[in-house]
């Protein structure tokens, strides 16, 4: 661990390239042990890029090619080949879909003023109570935000959300039905919000 | 054991991991051989490189002025990741105390990365290699407190990384950066959504020493909003994890840490428990010098908040620990502390009094003159107008900016 200054509340922390004590590394590779670590683990690499995250079979296979030359810069800090391997894919799948996500094709623009916007439907009604939930969100502590964005923003199932948090599927669950309540308890507190 | 598709039971058990591999890729066996093959020779190459470029930029940067370092950009030993490493390296060791130095290898660097033919490395690691140099950049340019140069850096480091999702461990290294560059900037809802950013991150990779990192400097970012309670929690979800991990020089730190915010909360009791858990990690670990230093910050908080008293025995305290461990430049400079606080009370008897030790150490250690002789004009300030607490600031400023220069010397 580098400098952690003194005097706290100090923004000045120098190393970003962590000491790892020695005999914590991996052993010198040689280019057989690197070719084999390849075959080895690409399998595995993409089998999670693809049925854990749904990744289509080409771009997992483009993640663990980049995830294995990630490896390589980075061999010499890591501690623990499979966990940093499995962490690594299933961050960049992640990476990827945010993404990929955003990929949508543009709606004509003549056509889109002829036809309304379904999600417009409503929206008087809709709006004060979506304000009030954005509102809500924001007060909420971090972690309670993240859950509920990951799962009604950003749509994982409780599954995946499980795994990213390193945790039981039920845990999850519970997680977030705990969180629906804190949220609904600070919407019931809230004064109500008149229509625009 | 029970044996699952659970992300963290794959990566201890060998079985389920082949088993979950099985049957998913049609693979094509010989675009997978040839993937093998690339990514082997391109292993190869690194290590060769690593392996014939021993000391070469200790030593070319050594051999030349550093006005000419820019020049060095053309020399070819230099040119590969294997020197650029160490540069980075190099960076790493000076950033604190010669941060103009580092930025002139960070400059170098990025002059190198970004020259570099584009098919001297496969495209992965010629982005590593470019967002590298250009967040050491940052870095460097941070350190300055030249912050837009710097937010504009790690920008592009970070647009370097863009095209490569697999990249993860990289982004999440930018993103630490750019939280503390956004921090200094005072953009804290972004530092902190950045940082957030980068702590899930390096827990999905398992890299504890960062993670640890990217926690303090959340905590720090919450105690220069002054939301001590968030900062509290935060290290003291941190602490949780090095007590579970074993990491005794963290947990000092955290206790050091927690130890101000309690201070901040006015919880005297909790801080004064904290400090003595710190102190007694960094004693068992045998780093002596951290537990002065550890009493300095709390005197320093203290006596901001008022409670000089308490503030001056730890002051004092500190000042001891340094004498015993033959510290004199920083017991010197805990003494201009105190000198400080017993003017601000109109003590100058014992202020004049401190001053005439100090010198008499000063000299005995052979501390720079130039101290020495600050420290008597200090003296005879304080006899003919009554110095006030800014003057001793001065000096403190001076002196420390000697010892600092003492320091990169040796």
């Amino acid at each position: 661990m580098n400098a952690i200054a003194a005097e706290t509340f100090d923004l000045t922390i120098a190393g970003l390239t962590p000491v790892v004590p020695r005999g914590e590394l991996h052993q010198k590779i040689d280019e057989l042990d690197f070719g084999q670590i390849y075959e080895d683990n690409l399998g595995l690499l993409v089998a999670i890029a693809m049925r854990k995250f749904q990744v289509p079979e080409v771009d997992a296979e483009a993640l663990a090619h980049e995830v294995f030359y990630s490896y390589l810069k980075r061999k010499s800090e890591i501690r623990d080949l499979h966990p940093w391997l499995i962490g690594a894919i299933c961050h960049a799948s992640r990476y990827f879909w945010r993404q990929n996500g955003r990929r949508t094709e543009q709606l004509d623009h003549s056509w889109a003023v002829l036809r309304p916007d379904p999600a417009s439907a409503g929206i008087n009604d809709l709006l004060p109570a979506q304000l009030a939930a954005r509102e809500i969100l924001e007060a909420l502590p971090s972690r309670y935000q993240e859950i509920l964005r990951l799962r009604y923003y950003e749509g994982y199932s409780i599954r995946e959300i499980a795994d990213y948090l390193g945790v039981t599927a039920k845990y999850t669950q519970k997680l977030v039905t705990k969180c629906l309540r804190r949220a609904e308890q600070m919407y019931n507190a809230a004064p109500p919000r008149k229509k625009p | 054991m029970n044996h699952s598709d659970d992300l963290q039971h794959l990566a201890d058990c060998p079985s389920c991991r082949e088993r979950f591999s099985e049957n998913i890729l049609p693979f094509n066996a010989a675009r997978r051989r040839e993937g093998a093959r690339a990514f082997a020779a391109s292993a190869a190459q690194i290590e060769r490189e690593r392996e014939n470029a021993s000391d070469i930029v200790d030593r070319q940067l050594r051999q030349t002025p550093i006005a000419e370092w820019p020049g060095l950009a053309e020399s070819l030993t230099l040119r590969n990741n294997a020197a650029l490493e160490q540069m980075s390296e190099e960076i790493r060791k000076c950033i604190e105390r010669k941060p103009v130095e580092a930025l002139a290898i960070a400059n170098l660097a990025a002059s190198i990365a970004e020259t570099l033919p584009a098919n001297s490395y496969p495209l992965a690691v010629m982005a590593q290699i470019r967002s590298t140099a250009l967040r050491d950049r940052a870095n460097a340019l941070r350190y300055l407190g030249r912050l837009d140069e710097a937010y504009h850096s790690i920008e592009m480091a970070e647009a370097r990384l863009g095209e490569f999702p697999g990249l993860a461990h990289d982004r999440a290294i930018i993103w630490l950066v750019k939280a503390m560059i956004q921090g200094q900037m005072d953009l804290f809802d972004e530092a902190e959504q950045m940082i957030t950013a980068a702590s899930v991150a390096f827990a999905d990779v398992n890299d504890l020493p960062r993670f640890f990192q990217a926690g303090l400097v959340y905590g720090n970012l919450l105690g220069r909003q002054k939301r001590y309670k968030d900062a509290q929690r935060i290290f003291g979800d941190l602490l949780d994890v090095a007590t579970s991990t074993g990491d005794q020089e963290t947990q000092a730190r955290l206790f050091n840490n927690l130890g101000h915010c309690a201070i901040y909360l006015d919880d005297y009791a909790r801080a004064n428990i904290h400090f003595s858990e710190s102190i007694a990690r960094f004693t068992d670990l045998g780093l002596r010098a951290e537990v002065p230093r550890t009493n300095l910050g709390a005197a320093l908080v203290l006596i901001g908040k008022g409670r000089v008293d308490s503030g001056l025995a730890r002051l004092e305290n500190a000042r001891h620990a340094f004498i015993e461990l033959g510290m004199m430049g920083e017991a010197g400079l805990c003494a201009l502390r105190i000198i400080e606080v017993l003017i601000d009370r109109g003590d100058t008897g014992k202020a004049r009094a401190l001053t005439t030790i100090v010198i008499d150490e000063f000299e005995a250690a052979g501390v720079d003159a130039r101290a020495v002789q600050a420290v008597a004009s200090l003296q005879s300030s304080i006899d003919v107008d009554g110095a006030t607490g800014e003057t001793v600031r001065t000096v403190h400023e001076f002196v420390q900016g000697l010892t600092t220069d003492q320091a990169q010397a040796s």
